[in-house]
């Protein structure tokens, strides 16, 4: 299963394996001299109960980049982010970050990166300023930088006001910005987000969005993970997919749709005809090379020529006695590159449906 | 777009990297504050570390006071019930500070705050080493206030402020094999409860079974048996005869030594070797819990 999913992929486009290409000769020419932020090479982790998490990871990132990784729950992201900061040691494979080996510099590599894992840590029975001012003399912050260093980042993070109050009290998102503050300290090249959102309301959530993008502008390479597609979409410049611990596909977020082919046509059919309407668009004759999916309105074509000839398949359901209650015609979300990677959607959970904050 | 190129040309190997002004002291340092913060602000640690030995202190001598104070008399002639209690209470504080050790750890690793120090550029050795200090800090000062309490309800030390000094050594001392006991319990547990109620529930059977609150000749033979393993048996005398001045250990007989140090001197020793032993597993447990090998 996951050797055919694997080869499948870049097999089945050759615009995007020339693509891929193209990329490494671009950046080998540009970066020779610069060591990469992230290197990694044939990485692989299994944990002492044989579950193998990553196997076979590749990995470069440029310095500047906006690195997206995605995958569902318990595909080997958090491992894999958990082996870049040194937290697991990798049980095979070649790792560098900033230049530093993971294994053997291991101190080099945590003085120079910053990192923000997935649960929320920070020191409750500190205040603000004293968890970000712990993180300064954790990460060595010259002592006469450190009130400077600290003030500007809770100012950038919004904490200003409550500055002085224990973290105990604060809402989720105001603890997930103070856990970015703390990881920021250092002014470090390479941060680490292991989905730094999850959980916030959706405007918590774009509040971060833009301190990440800020701290981004200004330099700094950023590796994010997310179950969101929607927030890859908005941050990353790059992303790639990960799945059962193996990278499936990578490229730009426009590159990843294009991936799709064509666009999709969402068709909404009334009563039980789903299978009905599903059968007749793949019958239908110039939508030969589409992919038909039935949704929970009716169905979902992705084709080349699903602006062109969607109006056709509406007069030929019309035709077959079908009640079309609505359709749509849209560009592909990376939602709809999930569906054709993997054969299922990520089930994320809608951002509005949660608590938080 | 400018700036990321400057980083990426002429950064190097980045610009922070360098500029690192850890130390091992400073490291010791910062989490030293840390935790002393931490240890004031939390209710927890005061309440239950220090109030309750002090409501032993009182009860104990307002309840058992008189009956208590004539089996004393009975071994050792002349002196109060406070006098003689007061050591045991300055152990039952080490002791029940040093829960607070394990309980800390447990929590950092509950918030995040332990796999966020792990990824710091700060020397592992040194996070603990100030961890501890502030734990073994509070104990010092937590035994003086009770010293201090003591005397002002009427207990006398023999040996005055020096042997005072040496009550609160005892103390520190003492606690080590418990602070290394309860940091086991967190490690293996990493369960905030576990690790109050594990460590909880040894506290008054070992504190009772021992010559804490009684002599030892008053009580059963099976409790004399078990007292001679006990290691609060070895604390509470050594703090004793430093109290009393004189040699009230009655489960080690010696007299290689002059008077009072026959009974400070055993104690000590099994009190140090106790601590080494627990404390080397622990600083096993604790390295495996920090390492980056897969388990």
């Amino acid at each position: 299963m996951n050797v055919s999913r694997h080869s499948e992929t870049p097999a089945s486009d050759p615009s995007a394996a020339a693509a891929d290409a193209d990329e490494t000769q671009r950046t080998t020419t540009a970066q020779r001299d610069a060591p990469r932020a992230i290197d990694v090479d044939g990485l692989e982790l299994t944990y002492g109960d044989g579950t193998e998490a990553v196997s076979g990871v590749e990995m470069s990132i440029p310095r500047g980049e906006f690195f997206g990784f995605l995958g569902p729950n318990g595909a080997g992201k958090t491992t894999t982010i958990k082996v870049l900061a040194t937290l697991l040691s990798p049980t095979a494979g070649e790792v560098r970050v900033n230049g530093f080996d993971a294994r053997t510099e291991g101190r080099k590599v945590r003085s120079s990166i910053g990192y923000m894992p997935q649960e929320t840590s920070i020191d409750p029975e500190l205040t603000a300023r004293e968890n970000v001012r712990f993180a300064c003399e954790a990460y060595g912050v010259p002592r006469g930088e450190r009130a400077d260093r600290t003030d500007e980042l809770l100012d950038l993070v919004d904490l200003v006001d409550v500055a002085d109050k224990e973290a105990e009290e604060f809402s989720g998102g105001m603890k997930k910005r103070l856990d970015a503050a703390t990881a920021l300290v250092h002014e470090p090249p390479l941060v680490f987000l292991d989905e730094p959102t999850t959980g916030l309301d959706p405007k918590a959530r774009n509040r971060l969005w833009e301190y990440f993008r800020r701290i981004n502008d200004e330099g700094t390479t950023i590796f994010l993970t997310t179950q969101y597609l929607e927030e890859a979409d908005q941050l990353c410049d790059r992303l790639a997919v990960i799945l059962d611990g193996e990278i499936v596909i990578e490229g730009t977020p426009a590159e990843l749709k294009r991936e799709v082919g064509g666009e999709v046509l969402d068709i909404d059919v009334a009563g039980d005809a789903h299978a009905e309407t599903a059968a007749i668009a793949r019958d239908f004759e110039p939508f030969a090379d589409a992919t038909v999916e039935t949704t929970d309105e009716g169905i979902s074509v992705t084709a080349r020529s699903a602006r062109q000839h969607g109006t056709d398949l509406l007069v030929a359901l019309r035709d077959a006695g079908v009640t079309v209650t609505g359709f749509n015609v849209r560009e592909p979300t990376l939602d709809d590159v999930f569906l054709a990677i993997t054969g299922e959607p990520l089930d994320e959970e809608t951002p509005d449906e949660e608590g938080g904050s | 777009m400018s700036a990321r190129e400057d980083r990426a040309v002429g950064g190097g190997v980045g610009p922070s990297v360098e500029r690192s002004t850890n130390t091992f002291l400073g490291d010791v340092w910062v989490n030293f504050k840390r935790w002393n913060r931490k240890a004031v602000r939390n209710p927890f640690v005061l309440v239950i570390s220090l109030v309750q030995p002090i409501i032993f202190l009182f009860l104990f001598t307002e309840v058992f006071g008189t009956v208590a104070g004539d089996a004393v008399n009975r071994g050792i002639p002349g002196i109060s019930y406070e006098t003689y209690l007061v050591p045991a209470i300055a152990i039952q504080v080490a002791l029940a500070a040093a829960v607070t050790s394990g309980v800390g750890l447990v929590n950092d690793i509950e918030n995040g705050m332990f796999e966020k120090v792990l990824v710091s550029p700060m020397n592992r050795a040194a996070v603990f080493a100030g961890k501890t200090a502030a734990e073994v800090f509070r104990i010092a000062v937590q035994v003086s206030i009770i010293l201090g309490l003591g005397v002002l309800l009427g207990a006398e030390i023999a040996t005055g402020v020096v042997g005072a000094a040496g009550i609160v050594a005892v103390g520190v001392l003492f606690s080590l094999w418990f602070v290394a006991f309860s940091n086991v319990l967190a490690v293996v547990t990493r369960d905030q409860e576990s690790t109050i109620i594990g460590a909880n529930l040894l506290q008054f059977p070992l504190l009772f079974l021992s010559s804490a609150f009684l002599p030892l000749s008053v009580l059963p033979p099976w409790i004399q048996t078990f007292a001679a393993l006990n290691p609060v048996t070895y604390g509470v005398d050594a703090a004793r005869a430093l109290m009393l001045d004189r040699d009230v250990m009655t489960v080690v007989e010696t007299s290689v030594f002059e008077g009072t140090l026959n009974a400070v001197v055993p104690g000590v020793a099994v009190l140090t070797a106790l601590a080494i032993g627990l404390g080397a597993v622990a600083v096993t447990l604790l390295s495996r819990a920090t390492s980056s090998d897969v388990q």
